[in-house]
């Protein structure tokens, strides 16, 4: 269910910290109703692509451009202010591997207190769909709890239903259930494929193969910092061209094997 | 301002014997009041009521009042009492016992951190009372309280400066002094506080090698 | 004592209470401006801050008064007393808090910070939402703790002639040869207001740790 609309376009993309180079002229494309998962083996630098996408780590080459519009850099060509990269940032939502769910608010604060303070909308209108969007991820019930008083699993589906009530155009997920306890990871996933069936441009970090398999349209491999491999998700896992994707597969194979899912 | 800072440099006797009476003040009121902390932590902890009782009001006690006004009280208020102390020694006397108050909390707070099991294994092998206490509890004690007391030591040196009101020449009263006679305040006081700075910077690098010497130890 | 006596230590309790309050309420958000300035590692100030915070807290606060109330005038800032009093403890408070306030904001989870900007909000709006409605929490005993300590500091004041409790009562005793009884009525005012902040203190530390082993 995709069109040729193009949400996101990373073009060229390099950052190092310090000498370590841990992204090397990586690009890439999403359209529209996309699901594209972002995989590899911890080091390879997908999380800080992901992270580069919002401008939470600045790239030190490439662009990054949102609908058209380029993340970071303003019309003018020079570095976006805190106002204009706020603004921006209010179209791309983001789910956390730790939850950061802010501890003060209760479940209904969390998901109500960015578009109210952030995108100004009227009170009642986003506490209607806050609550519209606690149900769709099944918590309701826990609206007034604060979420010291949740489980790992029911933290993370308040932060997608926080990411979610933005509106936004392209929602990224950070390794959201590699903090999570096996038997919570299920119920993340869950709301993940729905979100995909429904058509929401998704880009996942993630180390859960099944997912990958089954909600993506595409994947990327990553390894050191490069894409080296990207494609379908069924040509991938039953065909893997290159090597490194075949030895990493092969880790998860054993993995799976040792009966983890 | 070059020039008034030459005038304080020309004065330098005075102010280096002020820094010297600091020192002297706060390393023996750190000693000695560590030293009777010690004692009294153990009274602190008691089981026996009274005991525990008068220690936890004079330690409690004390930290409730200013020290400047304890000062005043062994100043003005003793020799109504009959007890006259010079104001050395008032000054000398009421930091040592102000002090011991909050050293004795101190170390209470630490014995409270200590783990058990050394302790035990020193008495189930059988060491004396003294042995066990001097080798296996004071030490690692003193270790783990250092960072707390240096910064107790830094607070000893600034209540060392109120005594310059009961007219002690103390770094403070040297600086005064310098600045009422020849009205260079400024060059006169800045030099004080770099002073005062540089002896708590020292406080502080001996707490770091003191840090240092305990980690190497774990 | 007369009735004389203790109506002046008692126009001194209100001097004390009085520079105290104000010393407090003007430490607490410099305190906490420092401690920002050093938090978002704005550069040379940031090292400036670092620097002013480390002498201050090394220097007696008699010290520092007396170099406020002689010097300035010397550079042409004319000052009295009572305005010398409350910069100085201002200067003292506002060096302790940024301490307080700075390990708070250091030990500030990122990831609650990045949630914040990932949707959007605007940096004013991260840190009155987020940020300070808990750096106050973590902050409030080490800041009632330094609240206590001012209190403390205050005697030294006299020096630069302004009449608090301490000074109130030397003056009494010198006037009527009995010194003990003027120091045991400022004993009963100070006791009691340090003893209250103590205890607050430790009520507050004992609530949010009783809060954490909370699930």
């Amino acid at each position: 269910m995709t069109s040729t609309e193009k949400v996101l376009d990373v073009v060229g993309v390099s950052k190092r910290f310090g000498d370590v180079e841990v992204l090397s002229d990586v690009s890439f494309q999403v359209d529209k109703g996309e699901t594209v998962c972002l995989l590899g083996p911890s080091g390879s630098g997908k999380s800080t692509l992901l992270r580069c996408i919002n401008w939470l780590e600045r790239p030190d080459a490439g662009q990054i451009y949102l609908s058209g519009k380029q993340v970071g850099i303003s019309n003018a060509g020079i570095v976006m202010n805190d106002r204009e990269l706020s603004e921006l940032r209010t179209h791309i939502g983001m789910v956390f591997q730790h939850f950061a769910l802010w501890p003060h608010l209760t479940v209904l604060q969390n998901v109500m207190e960015a578009p109210v303070y952030a995108q100004r909308r009227p009170r009642q209108e986003v506490r209607d769909e806050a609550l519209a969007l606690l149900s769709k991820v099944g918590l309701f019930e826990k609206r007034d709890a604060f979420p010291a008083r949740l489980s790992g699993g029911q933290k993370q589906r308040v932060g997608i239903a926080r990411a979610l009530a933005m509106r936004p155009d392209l929602l990224l997920f950070d390794e959201p259930t590699s903090a999570l306890d096996p038997e919570l990871v299920g119920e993340v996933l869950t709301v993940m494929r729905d979100l995909a069936r429904e058509g929401m441009t998704m880009v996942v970090v993630t180390h859960e193969m099944g997912f990958a398999r089954d909600a993506a349209t595409r994947v990327l491999f990553l390894d050191r910092g490069r894409v080296v491999e990207t494609g379908s998700p069924e040509r991938f896992f039953a065909d893997p061209e290159t090597e490194r994707a075949q030895q990493f597969l092969q880790r998860f194979a054993v993995a799976n094997a040792a009966g983890r899912h | 301002m070059i020039h008034d800072f030459g005038i304080v440099w020309s004065e330098r006797g005075l102010l280096l014997t002020g820094l010297a009476n600091t020192t002297i003040l706060s390393v023996l009121a750190a000693i000695v009041s560590l030293a009777l902390g010690i004692l009294l932590t153990p009274a602190l902890m008691s089981r026996h009521p009274l005991i525990a009782g008068m220690a936890r009001t004079f330690v409690d006690g004390m930290r409730c009042i200013p020290f400047l006004l304890f000062a005043y009280i062994v100043y003005y208020g003793l020799p109504s009492l009959g007890l006259r102390f010079d104001n050395w020694s008032s000054g000398l006397v009421a930091l040592m016992i102000y002090n011991t108050a909050y050293m004795a909390e101190i170390m209470r707070g630490a014995w409270a951190a200590q783990p058990r099991e050394p302790i035990e294994a020193g008495i189930a092998f059988g060491l004396s009372e003294f042995r066990l206490f001097r080798r296996i509890i004071l030490p690692p004690l003193l270790l783990s309280a250092g960072p707390v007391i240096g910064n107790q030591m830094i607070q000893i040196i600034k209540d060392s400066a109120f005594l310059t009101i009961i007219a002690l020449p103390e770094l403070t009263h040297a600086a005064s002094s310098i600045q009422s006679r020849r009205y260079v305040p400024f060059a006169a006081f800045i030099t004080a506080v770099f002073l005062y700075w540089g002896l708590c910077l020292v406080i502080e690098a001996a707490v770091s090698s003191i840090g240092r010497i305990a980690d190497a130890r774990r | 004592m007369s009735q004389g006596d203790i109506a002046a230590i008692f126009q001194g309790a209100v001097v004390t209470v009085t520079l105290s309050f104000i010393g407090i309420l003007i430490g607490l958000p410099i305190g906490l401006g420092l401690a920002l300035l050093r938090w978002a590692k704005v550069p040379i100030v940031a090292n400036i801050v670092a620097l002013y915070v480390s002498v201050l807290r090394a220097t007696p606060l008699v010290t520092l008064l007396l170099l406020l109330f002689f010097a300035l005038p010397n550079i042409g800032i004319p000052i009295g007393p009572t305005s010398a009093a409350i910069l100085a403890l201002v200067m003292n408070t506002s060096a302790f808090n940024c301490e307080v306030w700075r390990a708070a904001l250091a030990d500030f989870p990122k990831d609650q910070y990045e949630a914040a900007q990932s949707v959007g909000m605007r940096a004013g709006q991260r840190f009155r939402r987020i940020v300070l409605p808990q750096i106050i929490q973590v902050s409030l005993p080490g800041l009632v703790n330094e609240m206590s300590l001012l209190i403390k500091v205050t005697p030294v004041l006299a020096v630069v002639g302004v009449v608090d409790i301490t000074r109130a009562a030397v003056r009494i005793g010198a006037q009527t040869y009995e010194p003990l009884p003027p120091f045991l009525v400022a004993i009963a005012i100070y006791a009691p207001i340090v003893f209250a902040l103590v205890s607050l203190q430790r009520w507050i530390e004992r609530r949010q740790s009783a809060a954490q082993v909370m699930p």
